[in-house]
């Protein structure tokens, strides 16, 4: 299969089947999740729950302890800290990515029809 | 609706090569709407596959899927015999699947060459999309500098599609190219369509009542209530369309 173009300077060719076979090999799948930003979101707010479960906990269990066990619950809690930390992030890009979307196509839909009322108002004015 | 409701009128090709894409009893919808009901659908290498439907019969969500827009609840969707379910509608663009969206896919506000501009994102430089576009739709170049809004229906959906060709793509989706424009400007467009094809592209195109397409497509197939009922041969399908529409096909319908 090679055929020229309209223009007659192009081919599409057997090789460019071959490199679409190519970079089809390459793509990286997801698995499937119907919604990457939806799972994102929840795994953000579940990390930042469990973060600040180690918190409290290691607070709680601090409370009255040997210096040993307070040290070790310090250690517990930056380690919630931190979970907690990893879980706000993830919410906060994964709900801006969403929010940005839809944004976006919004303002595409918002445009393209703000445009076609103004071209059909046009088309109006030179009928008359 | 029980079973498969397929019917080969005509095999597509005997020695069955790999399928560029296929899509194998895709179950797909929004939220909790089913739209598409197990739809199977192979596009061979080179081939033009028309799919014909009547409003609501589940042929953009077809397209969404095979864009990768929307992931298919049940099924597969591969392209060279590759699984892709789930695989993100970029990836899927700078592989080389390209969408002509429905209803002229172009930003009304910014130029001719702003839109064009939008095709450089595989890497494609600047001057090639523009060489590209121009021998292809000449048109266009005489109106490089106009605002995209501002063109005729047939001019944005030129624009629409150089800038889908611009990126090089080995398989093009192209959705109702005839939407809101005269039968005339139709037919242009197809002639565009059938030397798109001679490239050697696969393509796939949906249309509601198209008699223009059957002429420039290999095989073609009739989609009802989310599902590909009929497929075979142009003219097999131009036979059947009307009574397909017509709920006279002798298909139980839900």
């Amino acid at each position: 299969m090679s055929k020229e173009t309209a223009g007659g300077s192009e081919v599409m060719s057997s090789a460019r089947l071959s490199q679409f076979q190519d970079e089809v090999t390459k793509l990286k799948l997801k698995g499937g999740g119907a919604n990457p930003e939806r799972t994102g979101t929840a795994w953000g707010v579940g990390l930042g729950i469990v973060g600040a479960i180690i918190v409290v906990v290691s607070w709680l269990s601090a409370k009255g302890a040997s210096t040993g066990t307070q040290l070790t619950a310090e250690i517990a809690a930056l380690i919630g800290v931190l979970v907690g930390l990893v879980g706000v992030a993830l919410w906060v890009r994964n709900s801006l990515t969403r929010y940005l979307r839809y944004w976006l196509i919004r303002l595409i839909y918002e445009d393209r029809e703000q445009t076609e009322r103004l071209i059909a108002a046009i088309e109006k004015l030179a009928e008359k | 609706m029980s079973g498969r409701a397929i019917t080969e009128l005509d095999p597509v090709d005997p020695l069955d090569p790999t399928p560029v894409l296929e899509l194998s009893d895709i179950r797909a919808g929004y939220g909790r709407i089913d739209v598409l009901h197990g739809v199977n659908l192979k596009l061979m290498p080179a081939q033009v596959y028309a799919l014909l439907g009547p409003n609501g019969a589940g042929k953009s969500t077809t397209l969404a899927v095979a864009s990768g827009q929307i992931q298919p609840t049940a099924g597969t969707f591969s392209l060279f015999g590759r699984t892709v379910n789930g695989v993100a509608t970029d990836a899927l663009a700078r592989a080389g699947v390209c969408v002509v969206p429905e209803g002229r896919g172009i930003f009304p506000n910014l130029s001719v060459l702003e839109n064009l501009r939008m095709a450089t994102f595989t890497g494609t430089s600047m001057a090639d999309v523009q060489d590209r576009s121009f021998a292809r739709f000449p048109r266009l170049a005489e109106r490089r500098k106009q605002t995209a809004g501002t063109l005729s229906g047939g001019e944005q959906q030129m624009l629409a599609m150089a800038r889908a060709l611009a990126t090089d793509p080995a398989v093009l989706l192209i959705d109702e190219l005839s939407m809101g424009l005269a039968p005339i400007v139709v037919e242009e467009l197809y002639q565009h369509v059938a030397n798109i094809a001679r490239d050697g592209l696969a393509i796939v195109i949906i249309e509601q009542f198209a008699h223009e397409i059957l002429g420039v497509a290999d095989v073609a197939g009739i989609m009802l209530h989310g599902r590909i009922q009929r497929v075979g041969s142009p003219a097999k399908i131009a036979e059947e369309l009307v009574s397909a529409y017509l709920g006279a096909d002798g298909h139980e319908t839900p």
